[in-house]
């Protein structure tokens, strides 16, 4: 009770401090000799209470307050303390309060962590930033306040959905939401400089840590999800091209080709408008992220919760900023390039502008595929899916010379340059196809396509490889994330390739044999967890070479809300995962079972780690680059 | 010219971005079995909770009278909290309730009924739910304001002490 | 004649234009391939002639129409109109029952049976597939 009248006092507050904000940093605008101390108490009195608030949510799960109708519908009293907790953020009001928390912390460092930059710059990046905090002030009071009241007080609440009651999933949100936001700190900070025409070299250098923070936290939270899908949803797969996940996809891939973009710019002052629209872009596709998800309108396994009223309140607010950053694109940038002429062909700078029209690319296959049915829905209300195959055709073959150039690129010096030692370049290259032929060649399907793509990742793979004893670390940010893709690229495929799975459905007692595996259903003991009964099925299972290995996949029937899932039982080694899943179908004496080895599932996840590992390196480094 | 059309052509492409999306709102895709406001009531063959008989669902109701239709189920919690307002909203001469005792054990909702009142008029007994698809419902507890054979209003979730005070005022 | 910078400028132009309309007109093709339509018991029921290509088929489990066996789950879908067999091999997800909405991804063998190679289900107990509320609504 006491918490839900002080969290929604304290947004009320906060929503008042935008004003406030506002109204202070014009004034300060005009006259901006030196910065009104009181702008950044106020961010700081802002970020203050929206914490009070957060934390009033927080507490209100923890005491299992149901007179909150946020905490009735998504907490139930037998729900461990832990996931008490996340459940803060599991629901659609939680998880917008966090947001807002994120965005008022970003601000509030972007203020203590660029001093040097001028002032009017600063005051115009905060009136953008506190845009579209007070939008989602707005949203967050008028549509989707977590503070309301039930009365009579209910005793028990409904529970938060058994699939979410997951550590990856605990933190997967807030990481996300850090990439996200950090995205909108770019926004506001590109929007000022535009306005302003302080785009310059400066400005890039500066603007980077907050590309590589936002990346950092983009690539771990769409990571964790993945974590969470393979493990969860007992498919067994890690990427299925579901709108939702797509979604996180689109800003990642508008990310990475802006952070590359902004080492150019960085270095050469060409690439401005281009690096502007990338800017603008990376965070709108974030909202529209939110949108997509959050309004219903897309049709996804991992939509929960969701209201067309919201959905309309978003898309207001989504196209507002779109009209408003395309306002300020066409009528403040001037195009201060100066020298297309110094451009030639054999360059560092060619190699990233071509890698990021297929960046572009790939986004805009993405995007296509993820709301093209939407489209179609309303324009023919014909109902369709896009499928894998579309997303697989389109994307794998064009990465063969994104990946060739990936593996140039950095050998490449910047303006103008020669290849240097051309033979090591050439004898690695031979290295990968012959390598990747002795892998494929007993594959008859897609032989082609499949060498070819393994023999350009193994060159990249290569390439860094050698980079990274020889040129002693200089450049060791790109050399790890490059290097770490070139290995997500190749475990992906030969996950892909190597993969076996065995579906049946069996009796308690049954066995089920071919050629390479037997499984043996030994028998089913039962266990009671917190909130939940599990049924545990015992397998032993033998490999083709004959040896045994025990599972316990289980079945957990959760009290409230009532709700199946399978917890999958994966045994995991540097080589391959070997994956089992149960499920029972409703009043049969039959068990459906899938059991997967994949190989080299972990590589995938250390890969991505990788490659985020190499941001986080550039971002703690002093000096950039050479 | 063409530092004007390109800017131009642009803000049309995102409105009609806009507008598709915004159509594509309206028709969301999310399972809210429709809110038949205003619609007729559904007219079927239900079983009655204590005799067991079957009738037409639309022979309970009588034009010219309120009624308020109630989703409920003894191991629904919420169902609990809100039946006290039942009760009380059962003493109003102008109004009579329906109870769909939905997905429930006929013992326990004996039960139930024993030991905090029964405020209903008819029960309708939904063992396997289809009862509740028929009028559209999301889950329980769930009530329908009727007059005339028609929905007039529909709460999800349970009553409170504002849904009481509309339902008043919606028998004015 | 034209300076180096303009001329450098126009094949820049070239070469996105050109390289544009190639993947639009990859991306349009391969929708058209890879889009797999939704169709109700009751739309295949009026299909003159059958589709070769993979679809999808929405509506309710019946009531009692689930038996398995140790190869395939067998069950019949209905939009309360017509129905439809269905026999299916593979995972089932935890979702799937009886009396609850499904949706099942595969091809049609003819305008009674159906062979799916893949069913989905959501994670939320009262989540119906918009397709198959659409399905069910038409009735």
């Amino acid at each position: 009770m006491l918490y839900s009248v002080i969290g929604y006092y304290s947004l009320i507050l906060g929503l008042c401090f935008s004003l406030i904000l506002i109204y202070f940093s014009i004034i300060n605008f005009r006259n901006s000799k030196i910065l009104d101390t009181k702008i950044l108490s106020f961010t700081f009195l802002q970020f203050f209470f929206v914490i009070i608030s957060f934390l009033c949510l927080v507490l209100s799960f923890v005491f299992s307050d149901f007179s909150n109708e946020t905490v009735f519908n998504n907490s139930h009293t037998t729900k461990p303390l832990f996931y008490k907790i996340a459940g803060t953020w599991g629901n659609h009001e939680g998880s917008l309060l966090l947001w807002l928390f994120v965005l008022t912390l970003f601000i509030l460092i972007f203020f203590l962590r660029s001093k040097n930059q001028p002032i009017k710059y600063k005051i115009l990046t905060l009136v953008f930033q506190q845009i579209i905090i007070i939008g989602f002030f707005v949203f967050l009071i008028m549509t989707s306040n977590p503070f309301n009241y039930i009365y009579p007080t209910p005793e028990e609440g409904l529970g938060l959905n058994p699939i979410l009651q997951d550590p990856a999933l605990v933190i997967h949100p807030p990481i996300l939401y850090l990439g996200y936001v950090g995205s909108s700190i770019i926004f506001s900070s590109v929007l000022a400089a535009t306005t302003l025409n302080m785009i310059s070299k400066n400005w890039a250098s500066h603007i980077k840590k907050w590309v590589l923070i936002s990346w950092f936290f983009l690539t771990i939270g769409i990571l964790l999800g993945s974590i969470w899908a393979y493990y969860e949803l007992g498919w067994g797969g890690f990427w299925f091209w579901d709108p939702v996940e797509n979604v996180s996809l689109m800003p990642w891939l508008a990310l990475t080709t802006l952070l590359h973009c902004i080492l150019v710019l960085e270095k050469k002052l060409i690439l401005t408008s281009w690096v502007i629209i990338l800017s603008i872009t990376t965070f709108l596709l974030s909202m529209s992220g939110t949108f997509l998800v959050r309004s219903g309108i897309l049709n996804s396994v991992h939509t929960f919760a969701s209201d067309p009223q919201r959905g309309l309140f978003i898309l207001i607010f989504l196209f507002s900023l779109i009209f408003l950053s395309l306002f300020i694109f066409f009528f403040f940038h001037k195009n201060n390039e100066n020298n297309l002429s110094s451009f030639f062909w054999l360059s560092k700078e060619t190699a990233i502008i071509i890698n990021n029209w297929f960046m572009m690319y790939f986004l805009s296959v993405v995007l296509i595929g993820t709301i093209y049915p939407i489209f179609l829905d309303v324009l023919s209300s014909q109902k369709i899916s896009v499928g894998p195959p579309f997303y697989h055709k389109l994307i794998i073959p064009f990465l063969i010379p994104f990946l060739l150039i990936m593996a140039i690129g950095p050998k490449l010096k910047w303006i103008r340059s020669n290849l240097e030692n051309k033979i090591y370049l050439i004898s690695l290259l031979v290295i990968s196809i012959l390598l990747s032929y002795l892998i494929v060649k007993n594959f008859e399907y897609n032989f082609l396509i499949n060498s070819i793509l393994i023999s350009s990742a193994l060159y990249l793979f290569f390439m860094n490889l050698r980079d990274f004893f020889i040129q002693k670390y200089q450049n060791i940010s790109q050399n790890i994330s490059h290097f770490g893709f070139s290995l997500l690229i190749l475990s992906i495929l030969f996950n892909n390739l190597f993969s076996t799975e065995v579906i049946t459905n069996l009796k308690v007692g049954e066995t089920f044999e071919s050629s390479k595996t037997k499984i043996i259903f030994e028998n089913v003991s039962q266990r009671t967890g917190k909130n939940y009964e599990s049924i545990i099925g015992n397998f032993s299972i033998q490999n083709s070479k004959g040896k045994v290995e025990n599972f316990l996949p289980e079945l957990r029937i959760y009290n409230q809300p009532n709700i199946v899932t399978s917890e999958a039982d994966i045994k995991t080694t540097l080589i391959s995962d070997k994956f089992i899943v149960i499920n029972l179908v409703q009043n049969q004496d039959y068990f459906n079972i899938r059991y997967q080895v994949k190989p080299f599932m972990i590589w995938i996840w250390l890969s991505v780690v990788l490659i985020s590992f190499g941001g986080l390196i550039s971002l703690l480094k002093k000096k950039y680059e050479k | 010219m063409k530092s004007k059309f390109l800017p131009f052509s642009i803000f049309i492409i995102f409105f009609v971005i806009f507008i598709i999306f915004y159509k594509g709102l309206q028709d969301t895709n999310i399972y809210t079995p429709d809110v038949k406001i205003n619609n007729e009531i559904p007219s079927y063959s239900a079983e009655l909770f204590y005799s067991g008989k079957i009738v037409n669902s639309s022979e309970i109701f009588d034009l010219n009278k309120y009624y308020l239709l109630n989703i409920w189920s003894s191991w629904c919690v919420p169902c609990r909290q809100e039946h006290s307002i039942l009760i009380d909203l059962a003493n109003n001469k102008n109004l009579k309730l329906i109870g769909i005792n939905y997905k429930d054990k006929k013992e326990n909702a004996k039960k139930f009924l024993e030991e905090l009142g029964n405020p209903y008029e008819k029960i309708i007994f939904d063992k396997d739910g289809t009862s509740a698809i028929e009028w559209g419902a999301y889950g329980v507890p769930e009530t329908f304001l009727i007059y005339d054979n028609r929905i007039i209003k529909k709460y999800i979730g349970p009553l409170n002490k504002h849904s009481v005070k509309e339902v008043k005022l919606l028998m004015k | 004649m034209y300076g180096r910078k303009v001329k450098l400028r126009f094949l820049f132009i070239a070469i996105a234009f050109i390289t544009l309309i190639l993947s639009a007109f990859l991306v349009l093709k391969s929708l058209e391939e890879n889009v797999i339509y939704f169709q109700s018991p009751s739309e295949i029921k009026l299909l003159s002639e059958l589709d070769k290509k993979k679809i999808r088929i929405g509506g309710m489990v019946k009531k009692n129409s689930i038996s398995i066996t140790a190869n395939e789950v067998k069950f019949i879908i209905t939009d309360f109109k017509n129905e439809i067999n269905v026999t299916y091999t593979g995972a089932v997800p935890n979702l799937f029952a009886e009396e609850k909405g499904v949706v099942a991804e595969g091809f049609l063998k003819d305008k009674n049976f159906f062979s799916a190679t893949k069913i989905l289900a959501k994670h939320d107990e009262n989540y119906m597939p918009p397709e198959v509320k659409a399905a069910l609504k038409e009735n």
